[in-house]
């Protein structure tokens, strides 16, 4: 049992510290909703860039937390939204597929040969209205984590637990 | 193997020893557990083997992702507890070690034997076998596959890129060559004929071509005018993606072109282009295609499926090496966790019984001889725990004999003890003296009646009997003490006279031998009793025969002398007055003489018929006191005192007796004094039982010599008196069970205690009849 348990917290130990990676985060409180953009360090898209070469659906999901800060406890989750970008390449036509969904619902679709675009499509997103601000006080002080993870995982050598975590946070004050 | 109270391993009877739960049995000691692990580690085994074979089949996805995790976890978890058991192993190795368990230094060298035997090959197959495995992977992923596949996807993406530009060109041209017809008015075989020519050059295989009109959302919509296929076109594909691809066209994106698969294997890659107007807007598009045989596009597709299969793999290669590496390290691992395992148990194994027995051998030199070892093997341990067993077995009979006599002892010393005790609380008790003197000629017992009428007190227990009865008066007990013993002659009993305080002290003295068990002399038990009232109260019988003849010889003439005297007298009164003057005189001494033989004689016979008492509870107080009335006014001179003892008993007794005795010792004290003086009655309390009554004066007192001859008949310290007085005195009392001593009064005279029992339920005093 302690070994069970040593081993436990050394993988929550390792896992945690392969989230060093950061993502800039923006959140805008407008017209009723809460405008999030993201965008993830170009390191992530050189891992995932030989997958997408090897014509392997990738997905990089943005899990994102509108939350506040609670004193010395744990933060309060307000609503919590998940937005995917899907790249799949054609390896024969040399062309990209894209596609992005906003919890389960598809946004945006397009084809592309241009790489570039492949990576502004991949990398971020730029204010979706992911929240309601029909829950937030006025004047309060909230702020949104956004967290990336990617399927395929990119991973250690013989250490499957994740290279690929990175996350970030934008505060903003909602004044209606 | 374990250690327990009482087993029956041995089939000699043993003692059941206290019930304990059984403890439990450790995994190494169950076989059916060791099956069961063993079973599931080949199942392991076996289940990775599976797994191996059909890694090549599985997903890199799923490899890289569940598996890897798996094996990841597994080994993390074995290689933790690999690290805890050994950790455990040492520190229990360096505890045992320091507490000087035996063996414990050859189990440590045993376990790491064997864990370094399997280490070091487990290690360096690891890393064999790890270098095999990158250079086996590397040899997968190598550059001429790369280059082959690669260059077979680029010959196919290339193809079709060709194919494309064809496509998008010829219907850019078509597109431009329509410019100027209007394709909504415009006859339909004007159209036809303007493209029909790219599908006759089968530059094409399909043109179609479409006609711009707004959409219920304002947006233009394709609205097809004609098309033109090729007669080896067959059943081409529906509208729809012709259509779509239309609209796209139509809405400005640029790049408007898509592969269509086909029903027969082939495809279509088809292209748009806007037809405008010179001016500029856009009127209609056209939409050319060509026609991939079945074959080609398969080509293709195979070859551009391989390509990234091979690349897909290749992403994955971090991860399915991993996957190969985690295998081996797992099998590596139970490797050495087997190994540990097996180290120990042999270990254990081995040491384990040596161990149990010296626990054992503890436990029995603590005196715990019901403790037994189990035997569990038979091999040669199993002997030796059965010999074990045998020699505690024994152990524990003979410390079960030793109990039992030691028990039988203690009970025997104590039977013997009860009865020393007994004996002691007798002799303690007992009027006659005894005294054993050993065969040291030491005194050995000295009771409190022999050390009292040998005037010895207790120190003379333990000394030599030759010192202690050397003095003159105590010589015959020293002679009976070191007389010779003859076997079966009983030494003679003897007598001897003490003189005890101005009292003589008759003694009788037998002496009886002690022997042991081998019938020898071990010492003699001298038994000394006081014979005095014995004799006294033979004395006291012999004079009252005496005292019954002499009134029975003397009374009887005394009369008639008396009479004869009288006689005399009468006759002679008429004669002469110098001879009736003789007469007179001599008749005169004859009758008074007479009456004082008769009264002698009285007294005699009293004496000698001395009535038994009449008891009756009586008031002692009054009794005295009514007594004490008889001498009120009678002497100036003499002063009567009575000193009354507080709630004083009553006392069964005769009362006329006893008024007789008090009378008899006032009269005795009053006589002593001289007509001057005083006379003290007392009563006391005595012991438990008795009364004390004490007549004391302060006359000349008696000569302590004489004292005792008080109480003998027809002795008397008076000129006048029968010398019975005492004598009857002390009958009465006797009589009445109490017993009457005479000492010396403080400051002088002399002082008459009386002893009188008065017995349970006697009526208090001041309640009583007389």
């Amino acid at each position: 049992m302690p070994g069970r348990l040593l081993a436990i917290v050394l993988c929550a130990v390792l896992a945690e510290s392969g989230g060093d990676r950061g993502v800039d985060v923006g959140a805008v409180a407008r017209d009723g909703r809460v405008y999030v953009s993201s965008s993830a360090s170009e390191g992530l898209m050189r891992d995932l860039d030989q997958p997408i070469q090897a014509g392997l659906s990738t997905t990089i999901t943005y899990d994102a937390d509108l939350r506040e800060e609670v004193g010395i406890w744990f933060d309060r989750t307000i609503a919590s939204a998940t937005v995917d970008a899907s790249v799949q390449y054609d390896t024969l036509t040399r062309r990209y597929q894209l596609s992005r969904s906003v919890d389960g619902r598809i946004g945006d679709s397009k084809v592309t040969e241009d790489k570039a675009e492949v990576k502004r499509f991949a990398l971020g997103f730029d204010r979706l209205p992911l929240f309601s601000t029909g829950d937030l006080a006025p004047n309060g002080e909230y702020y949104v984590r956004v967290r990336v993870r990617t399927r395929p995982r990119v991973t250690f050598f013989f250490w499957p637990w994740g290279r690929d975590a990175a996350s970030g946070i934008a505060r903003f004050t909602f004044i209606p | 193997m374990a250690t327990r109270p009482g087993s029956p391993a041995s089939p000699r009877p043993s003692v059941p020893a206290p019930a304990s739960p059984r403890p439990r049995r450790p995994f190494r000691d169950n076989p059916l557990q060791v099956l069961l692990g063993i079973f599931a580690l080949v199942l392991a085994l076996a289940g990775m083997m599976l797994l191996l074979n059909r890694s090549s089949q599985l997903a890199p996805d799923f490899l890289s992702e569940f598996v890897l995790y798996s094996l990841s976890v597994v080994d993390l978890t074995m290689l933790v507890g690999l690290v805890f058991v050994l950790a455990r192993s040492v520190v229990k190795m360096l505890v045992e070690r320091k507490r000087g368990l035996p063996f414990a230094r050859f189990r440590a060298k045993l376990v790491f034997l064997l864990l370094g035997m399997t280490l070091i090959p487990a290690v360096l197959v690891l890393l064999v076998g790890s270098q095999l495995i990158f250079n086996s992977v590397d040899r997968w992923f190598n550059q001429p596959m790369d280059e082959m596949l690669d260059s077979a996807q680029r010959i196919a993406s290339d193809y079709y890129h060709d194919r494309q530009r064809q496509v998008s060109d010829e219907t850019a041209r078509l597109a431009r060559s329509l410019a100027a017809t209007d394709l909504a008015t415009s006859d339909l075989r004007v159209v036809r004929d303007a493209v029909a020519g790219s599908v006759t050059d089968q530059r094409l295989t399909l043109v179609e071509v479409y006609r711009l009109a707004p959409g219920a959302d304002g947006l233009p919509q394709p609205v097809p005018v004609v098309d033109v296929a090729s007669a080896a076109a067959g059943p081409v594909k529906t509208r729809d993606t012709s259509e779509r691809l239309a609209a796209r066209a139509a809405s400005g994106q640029p790049d408007a072109w898509m592969r269509e698969p086909l029903d027969n294997g082939g495809e279509l890659i088809r292209a748009a282009a806007v037809v405008r107007k010179a001016d500029g807007p856009a009127t209609g598009v056209v939409v050319g295609s060509v026609q991939l045989t079945g074959e080609m596009a398969a080509r293709a597709r195979r070859m551009t499926k391989a390509y990234e299969s091979y690349t897909q793999l290749r992403v994955f290669k971090p991860a399915l090496t991993g996957v190969y590496l985690s295998f081996f390290l797992m099998v590596t691992l139970m490797i050495l966790v087997s190994a540990t395992w097996m180290g120990l148990y042999l270990a254990k194994r081995i040491t384990r019984p040596v161990q149990l027995l010296a626990a054992a051998a503890r436990e029995i030199g603590a005196g715990h001889f019901e403790h037994r070892v189990e035997r569990e093997t038979v091999d040669e341990f199993g002997s030796l725990v059965d010999s074990f067993n045998t020699m505690a077995d024994e152990l524990e009979a003979s410390r079960r004999a030793l109990e039992q006599s030691s028990a039988d002892l203690e009970r025997k010393h104590a039977e013997v003890e009860d009865r020393r005790r007994f004996t002691e609380a007798v002799l303690d008790r007992v009027a006659t003296g005894v005294i054993t003197i050993g065969a040291d000629g030491r005194i050995g017992i000295l009771n409190p009646a022999a050390a009292k009428l040998l005037g010895l007190d207790a120190g003379a227990a333990g000394r030599p009997a030759e010192d202690v009865f050397g003095s003159g008066e105590l010589k015959p007990l020293a002679e009976l003490a070191s007389a010779p013993y003859v076997a079966g002659k009983a030494w003679p009993a003897q007598d001897i006279v003490l003189n005890r305080d101005g009292r003589e002290v008759q003694l009788a003295l037998a002496a009886t031998p002690l022997h042991g068990d081998s019938r020898r002399l071990e010492g003699r038990v001298l038994v000394v009793d006081d014979v005095t009232p014995l004799i006294r109260a033979q004395k006291v019988a012999a004079w009252r025969e005496v005292a019954r003849r002499l009134a029975h010889e003397i009374k009887n003439p005394l009369t008639p002398i008396q009479l004869c005297a009288q006689r005399l007298q009468r006759q002679f009164a008429a004669a002469p007055a110098p001879v009736r003057e003789l007469v007179d005189e001599c008749t005169g001494t004859i009758v008074g003489e007479v009456e004082a033989l008769k009264t002698l004689v009285d007294e005699f016979s009293q004496f000698a018929r001395m009535p038994s008492p009449r008891r009756v509870p009586t008031d002692v107080h009054r009794l005295i006191s009514s007594t004490l009335g008889l001498y009120e006014g009678l002497f100036a001179h003499i002063r009567i005192e009575t000193l009354y003892a507080v709630s004083l008993p009553a006392v069964r007794l005769d009362p006329d007796q006893i008024r007789r005795v008090v009378i008899n010792l006032i009269d005795n004290a009053i006589e002593a004094l001289n007509q001057r003086g005083l006379v003290v009655v007392e009563t006391q309390h005595a012991a438990a039982g008795a009364i004390r009554i004490i007549i004391a004066d302060d006359g000349p007192g008696i000569a302590p010599e004489e004292r005792d001859k008080l109480f003998m008949p027809y002795y008397s310290t008076k000129k006048r008196g029968s010398g019975l007085g005492l004598a009857i005195v002390r009958r009465i009392v006797a009589e009445h069970g109490g017993s009457v001593e005479v000492g010396a009064n403080e400051p002088r005279g002399t002082r008459f205690t009386i002893e009188l029992p008065c017995g349970e339920g006697e009526t208090p005093a001041g309640t009583e009849i007389v």
